[in-house]
C-alpha cells in the first residue's frame, strides 16, 4: 500500500497503479479519454492533468510544480502530493473541452451515444457552455468500416482507444490514425474492414458516439434502457456482461469488468448472440398430450400434474426406468431442482449430460500469444454450464450416461420415462431421435424450440432464455457466476426455475440465491459465487 | 570587429570538400585517431568541459545528456538529428553539403564516447542532394576502415546508416524521430522513459543534432577549454547562424555567440543589411518557433540566454528570417499559424485543436474578416495550448505559441488597424463562406 495526498486528503492505494486510478477509486471524478486500464498508456488527451508537488530545482524545497502532469501516466508512490481542485487544473479541463467541441457537429439529438457520452458529461461537468469559434467547422466523413460497425469521424475525440485495442488486445491491427493535426482521422486500411471476433469492444471503448454498433443504431435512446448484471452463455468462459433492455426487449449486451474472467471485454459471438431470445417460434406455453388430445394446463396445476404423472408411472410400472437429460444451458439451481424432484420419486433415475456443443478450436487474442500475453480467449465449448452440470451429477451420484449412449439405450426401449431439457439457442438434436423419443411411455420435453423430443413428448414445457431466468453458471474453470433476470419470459411462459422449484416441492418465489443456499448445505462449492467487482463511479 | 576564423565551415569553398582525401589533407580524422586512444569517459569529460550545448534547439549540454545513459547497458544507439525542418533553417544542410566527413567524424567520436554500436543519421526526405553526399562519404569511410569493424585498427566498431524521413516537422523531435526510424507513425513518445534509458528499439539512445556532433572533433582536437573560451560563458563554441528574407547576402554564417541580431543582419561579412529600398519590419531570429523581434529589438544577443529578455522562447535554430515593411503582418501571422496546424501530429488535444483554431483565426484575419476579440482569443489560446508547461507531449505547441503570441503582442496596433480598416459587409461575407 502507498499513501498519497490528493487535494489535501490522504488516500491509501495499491502500489503500481496510476494516480488517476487511485483518485477514481477514492471517489474523485477525474475526466479522461485516452486512459483505459486494459490498454497501454497514451497520455495524449491531456484531460487528466493535475498539479504535483516537487522539490524546487535549486532549494529542494517542496512546492507545486508549474508543470501540469498527466494523472494517467504518473504512478503512485508513497508521499506523493497532487491536486485536482486548483484553478489551473480546472482551467485546463475547460480549455480542452472547448477544443474538443470546436469541430464537433453537436448532433446529440440524433446520436446513439447521447445519454452515455463522456463528451456531453464532461462538457457539462467541467466545460464551458459556449464555443467562441465563429469559423466554419472542419467536417470529416462518416465511414462504414466493417460489417457491424460505423465510424462517424466528426464526433471523434481521437483518444486512440480503438486503435490500441486492435493493436494490443485483438492483435488484428485493422484501425489506424491517418493524417496529421486536427485533420487526424481514425480509419481502416483499404480492403481490410474492421472484422475481428472482438471488434464490438471498440464501440464500448469509444467514449463518444463515433464508433457505432449497426445492430443498435437508432433503435433506442440509452436512457430508456435498463441494465441487469448477467453472465454470457455464449461459451464456457462466461464473460461478465450487462443486459440492456427496454419494454421487455433486449437491445444490447455489454461486457462488465471481471479480472477473473474477461477483464473488460467480450466477443462478438456472445455480444450479438441473443437474437433467438425474441424469435417468435419459441415455445411459449406448456402442453399436455393424451393421445391426440392436446391441452394447455394452467401453470398453477403443472407442478401437480408433473408430480402425479411421474409418481403414477413409477408406481404402476414394475421396473420403471427413468432418465433425465440435463442441458448445459440450464442454471445450476434449475438442474439441482430437477435432479431433486426426479431422484425423490425414482432414486435410481439415470442422469444424462446433454450434448455439449463444440465449434472449432479455442481462439486466443492477440493471435499467437501464449501465457500471460493472452488477453482474451473464446472457448470452443459453446455452452455456459457444462462444468456446473458435471458438479451436480457428481454430487448427486448414481448412474450417469453420456447423451449418445442415452439415445442408444432409449432407442432400444430401455427407458420408460424421461425428462429431456434442451434450451439451446440453436437446433441441438443432431441425430434423429424420433425412434428413441417414441419409446417413452412418459416423456417431458423442456425446450425453447420444437424438435423431435417436443413432438413426441407427453408434456412440453417452455424453456426460457437466460435473460428471462436467474441462477448461476459454472464456467470452464469452475467459477460459479450468477446471472440476474432481465426481462419477462414470452407471454404464456413461466421461468424454468419457478416451475421446477414448485415441482420439487418448494413453495413461494424461486430465486437463484435462495436455491443456492439450499444447495450449499450439501455442495459447499455453492457457498461462494464469483461476482464481478464494482467499478469506480467515474471511470469508463 | 576581428574576423572570426571559421571552424565548422572551414572547409566550405574548398574544392571537392566532400571528398575523404581532401578532408584528411586538411587535418580530418586526426581527432578520431586521438579519441580512439582516449577512454569514453575522458571524451565525455572534455565535451562537458567545453560546455557544448545542443544546437538542435533546446540547448541541452551534450556531455550531460551522454551521462544519462545507464551504466550497466550493453547496447547503445546514436541518432544524428538531420531533420532540420524548422522553417528558414538551413545550417545543418550547409554542414552536410560541404563537409559530410566532419559530421561522420563527430558521429564516430560521439558514438565511441557513448559506446554505441550503431549510428543512424536521420535526414528529412527533402534532402535529396544531402542524402547522396552523406551516403557517398559514409561509403568512402567504410572503404577506408573509418567505419565498420575495428575502426582505424582499434577495438571499436561502428555501423552507420542513413534513415530518410517522410516529410514531417514533428519527426525532428527526438522521440518522433525514434518512432519514425522504427517505421511507425511519426509522433513523439510520452516521457519517461527518456531515450537515454529506453529509446530507439527500446535501447539506450542518444539523439544529437548535426551541428552539435560536428563540433565534437574540434573539441577533441583542441580541447574543451579552447572551445569554452569562445563566446559568452553560457553559450560557448562556434555557432552557425543563417539569415534569409530581403537581405543583401542571405546565407549561413559562423560566429561566436556574442553577436547580436543586428550584426547578423547588417555586418558586411554576414547579411549585409536589407536589400535596397527595403525597410525591416521584423525578424524571426531563431527559426519561426522562438517568436518575433521588432525593428527596435535587433540588439538581442544571439545566445542561449538573451532571447528570453525579449519574450522569446530561446535561441532555437539561430536561423533568422527577415520581413520588410511591405509585408502585411497578418500574412506573417497566418503563415506561422498554418505551419503548426499542418505539422502538429495531433495526439495532444491542446496542440491538435489549438493550432487548428489559431490557423482558422489567422486565416480569417488575413482575409479581411478579423475581429479585435480574435486577437485576445489568439493570446488566450496560445496560453491554453502551449505556454503553460506540461500541457502536451512534446515541444511543438510551445514553438507554435511563441511566434503567435509575440506577433500579436508586438504588432497589435497594426493588426487592430487592419481590422478597423475592413469593410464590415465584406467581413461578414467572408465569415459566411470561409472554411
Ligand atoms: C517539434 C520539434 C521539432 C524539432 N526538430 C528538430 C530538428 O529538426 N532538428 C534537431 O536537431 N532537433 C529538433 N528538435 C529538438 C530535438 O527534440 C532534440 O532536442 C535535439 O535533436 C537534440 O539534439 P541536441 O541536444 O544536439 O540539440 C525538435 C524539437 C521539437 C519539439
Ligand atoms: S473512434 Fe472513439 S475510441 Fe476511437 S479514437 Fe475516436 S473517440 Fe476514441
Ligand atoms: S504536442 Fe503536438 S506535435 Fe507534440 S506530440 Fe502532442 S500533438 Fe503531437
Ligand atoms: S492524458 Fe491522462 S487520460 Fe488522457
Amino acid at each position: 500500500m502507498a499513501k498519497i495526498i490528493i487535494d489535501n486528503q490522504e488516500v491509501e492505494c495499491q502500489e503500481g497503479i496510476t494516480v488517476l486510478q487511485a483518485a477514481s477509486k477514492a471517489g474523485w471524478d477525474v475526466p479522461h479519454y485516452c486512459f483505459h486500464p486494459g490498454l497501454s498508456i497514451a497520455a495524449s488527451c491531456r484531460l487528466c492533468l493535475m498539479e504535483q508537488k516537487m522539490p524546487h530545482p535549486q532549494t529542494r524545497e517542496m512546492g507545486w510544480s508549474p508543470k501540469l502532469m498527466p494523472a494517467c501516466q504518473t504512478p503512485v508512490r508513497d508521499g506523493l502530493e497532487v491536486r485536482f481542485a486548483s484553478d489551473k487544473v480546472k482551467q485546463n479541463r475547460a480549455n480542452c473541452l472547448e477544443f474538443y467541441l470546436l469541430d464537433h457537429p453537436l448532433d446529440c439529438p440524433v446520436c446513439d451515444q447521447a445519454g452515455e457520452c463522456h463528451l456531453q458529461d464532461y462538457s457539462q461537468r467541467f466545460g464551458n457552455a459556449e464555443s467562441r469559434m465563429v469559423d466554419q467547422k472542419h467536417v470529416t466523413p462518416k465511414k462504414d468500416i466493417g460489417p457491424k460497425t460505423l465510424l462517424y469521424t466528426d464526433r471523434c475525440v481521437l483518444c486512440t482507444r480503438c486503435v490500441r485495442f486492435t493493436q494490443e488486445i485483438s492483435g488484428t491491427n485493422e484501425l489506424c490514425l491517418t493524417n496529421r493535426g486536427s485533420k487526424n482521422e481514425i480509419d481502416v486500411f483499404p480492403g481490410r474492414p474492421l472484422d475481428n471476433p472482438l471488434q464490438g469492444n471498440v464501440v464500448d471503448l469509444c467514449p463518444v458516439g463515433c464508433l457505432l454498433d449497426k445492430s443498435f443504431l437508432f433503435k433506442r435512446r440509452v436512457w430508456e434502457l435498463k441494465g441487469t448484471p448477467s453472465t454470457c452463455p455464449g461459451c464456457a468462459m462466461g464473460c461478465s456482461i450487462r443486459v440492456d433492455q427496454a419494454d421487455e426487449h433486449v437491445y444490447r449486451l455489454k461486457p462488465r469488468y471481471n479480472p477473473k474472467v474477461n477483464d473488460w471485454w467480450m466477443c462478438d459471438e456472445g455480444r450479438f448472440g441473443f437474437e433467438y431470445v425474441h424469435d417468435d417460434k419459441r415455445i411459449a406455453a406448456p402442453v399436455v398430450r393424451r393421445g391426440k388430445d392436446k391441452t394447455t394446463p394452467e401453470w398453477q396445476d403443472l407442478p401437480g400434474i408433473l408430480k402425479t404423472r411421474f409418481e403414477t408411472h413409477v408406481r404402476e410400472h414394475e421396473g420403471a426406468s427413468v432418465a433425465v437429460v440435463l442441458s448445459p444451458f440450464m442454471a445450476c439451481e434449475e438442474a439441482w431442482l430437477l435432479i431433486r424432484f426426479i431422484r425423490d420419486i425414482a432414486p435410481s433415475a439415470v442422469l444424462v449430460m446433454g450434448p455439449v456443443p463444440v465449434e472449432g478450436e479455442d481462439q486466443q487474442f492477440p493471435a499467437g500469444a501464449t501465457g500471460d500475453a493472452v488477453k482474451f480467449t473464446i472457448l470452443k465449448e459453446k455452452c455456459p454450464n457444462k462444468r456446473g452440470i458435471e458438479m451436480l451429477l457428481e454430487a448427486a451420484g448414481g448412474e450417469t450416461l453420456a447423451f449418445d449412449a442415452f439415445v442408444e439405450k432409449a432407442t432400444a426401449g430401455e427407458f420408460s420415462a424421461g425428462w429431456v431439457v434442451g434450451g439451446y439457442p440453436k437446433a441441438w438434436v443432431e441425430k434423429p431421435v424420433g425412434k428413441a423419443a417414441a419409446k417413452f411411455e412418459l416423456l417431458v420435453a423442456q425446450d425453447m424450440f420444437e424438435n423431435e423430443f417436443t413432438a413426441a413428448a407427453d408434456i412440453v414445457l417452455p424453456a426460457c432464455a437466460w435473460v428471462e431466468r436467474d441462477g448461476s453458471f459454472a464456467n470452464h474453470a469452475g467459477l460459479i457466476q450468477p446471472f440476474a433476470r432481465s426481462i419477462e419470459p414470452p407471454a404464456g411462459a413461466m421461468r424454468d426455475g419457478q416451475y421446477l422449484f414448485e415441482t420439487a416441492g418448494f413453495e413461494g418465489i424461486y430465486s437463484g440465491e435462495r436455491v443456492r443456499e439450499l444447495m450449499a448445505a450439501t455442495i459447499p462449492a455453492f457457498n461462494e459465487v464469483c461476482e464481478a467487482p464494482p467499478v469506480p463511479a467515474h471511470t469508463h | 570587429m576581428a574576423k572570426f576564423e571559421p571552424i565548422l565551415l572551414k572547409n566550405r569553398g574548398v574544392v571537392n570538400s566532400t571528398a575523404l582525401k581532401v578532408y584528411e589533407s586538411r587535418g580530418g580524422y586526426q581527432a578520431l585517431r586521438k579519441a580512439l586512444k582516449m577512454t569514453p569517459e575522458t571524451i565525455t569529460e572534455e565535451v562537458k568541459k567545453a560546455n557544448l550545448r545542443g544546437r538542435g534547439g533546446a540547448g541541452f549540454p551534450a556531455g550531460v545528456k551522454w551521462g544519462f545513459l545507464p551504466k550497466d547497458r550493453t547496447r547503445t544507439l546514436l541518432c544524428v538529428n538531420g531533420d532540420e525542418s524548422e522553417p528558414p533553417t538551413f545550417c545543418n544542410r550547409v554542414l552536410m553539403e560541404n563537409d559530410p566527413h566532419q559530421l561522420i567524424e563527430g558521429t564516430i567520436i560521439s558514438a565511441f564516447a557513448t559506446q554505441a554500436q550503431v549510428a543512424y543519421i536521420y535526414l528529412r526526405v527533402e534532402f535529396h542532394e544531402v542524402f547522396h553526399i552523406v551516403q557517398k562519404a559514409i561509403d568512402e569511410a567504410y572503404a577506408a576502415g573509418i567505419l565498420g569493424k575495428n575502426i582505424l585498427g582499434s577495438d571499436y566498431s561502428l555501423d552507420c546508416y542513413i534513415h530518410r524521413g517522410a516529410g514531417a516537422y514533428v519527426c525532428g523531435e527526438e522521440t518522433g524521430l525514434i518512432e519514425s526510424i522504427e517505421g511507425k507513425r511519426g509522433q513523439p513518445r510520452i516521457k519517461p522513459p527518456f531515450p537515454a534509458i529506453e529509446g530507439l528499439f527500446r535501447l539506450p539512445t542518444v539523439v544529437n543534432n548535426v551541428e552539435t556532433l560536428s563540433c565534437v572533433p574540434h573539441i577533441i582536437e583542441r580541447g574543451g577549454d579552447w572551445f569554452s573560451s569562445i563566446g559568452p560563458e553560457h553559450s560557448t563554441g562556434p555557432k552557425l547562424f543563417s539569415i534569409s528574407g530581403p537581405v543583401k547576402n542571405p546565407g549561413c554564417y559562423e560566429a561566436a555567440m556574442d553577436i547580436t541580431m543586428r550584426d547578423l543582419l547588417e555586418r558586411e561579412d554576414m547579411g549585409g543589411g536589407m536589400l535596397p529600398g527595403k525597410k525591416l519590419k521584423g525578424v524571426l531570429p531563431g527559426g519561426i518557433s522562438m517568436g518575433v523581434l521588432t525593428a527596435d529589438e535587433l540588439d538581442m544577443k544571439m545566445d542561449f540566454a538573451d532571447p528570453a529578455k525579449y519574450g522569446l522562447l530561446g535561441l532555437g535554430t539561430a536561423a533568422a528570417v527577415v520581413f520588410d515593411e511591405s509585408t502585411d503582418i497578418r500574412a506573417v501571422l497566418r503563415n506561422v499559424a498554418r505551419f503548426y496546424a499542418s505539422e502538429s501530429c495531433g495526439q495532444c488535444t491542446q496542440c491538435r485543436e489549438g493550432t487548428a483554431w489559431m490557423n482558422k483565426m489567422a486565416t480569417r484575419i488575413e482575409s479581411g474578416a478579423g475581429r479585435n476579440e480574435d486577437l485576445d482569443i489568439l493570446l488566450e489560446t496560445a496560453r491554453n495550448m502551449g505556454m503553460m508547461p506540461g500541457l502536451s507531449i512534446c515541444g511543438l505547441p510551445d514553438g507554435a505559441t511563441f511566434p503567435i503570441e509575440t506577433i500579436v503582442k508586438k504588432y497589435r496596433g497594426e493588426l487592430e488597424a487592419a481590422i478597423a480598416a475592413q469593410s464590415a459587409e465584406a467581413a461578414e461575407q467572408i465569415l459566411q463562406t470561409m472554411n
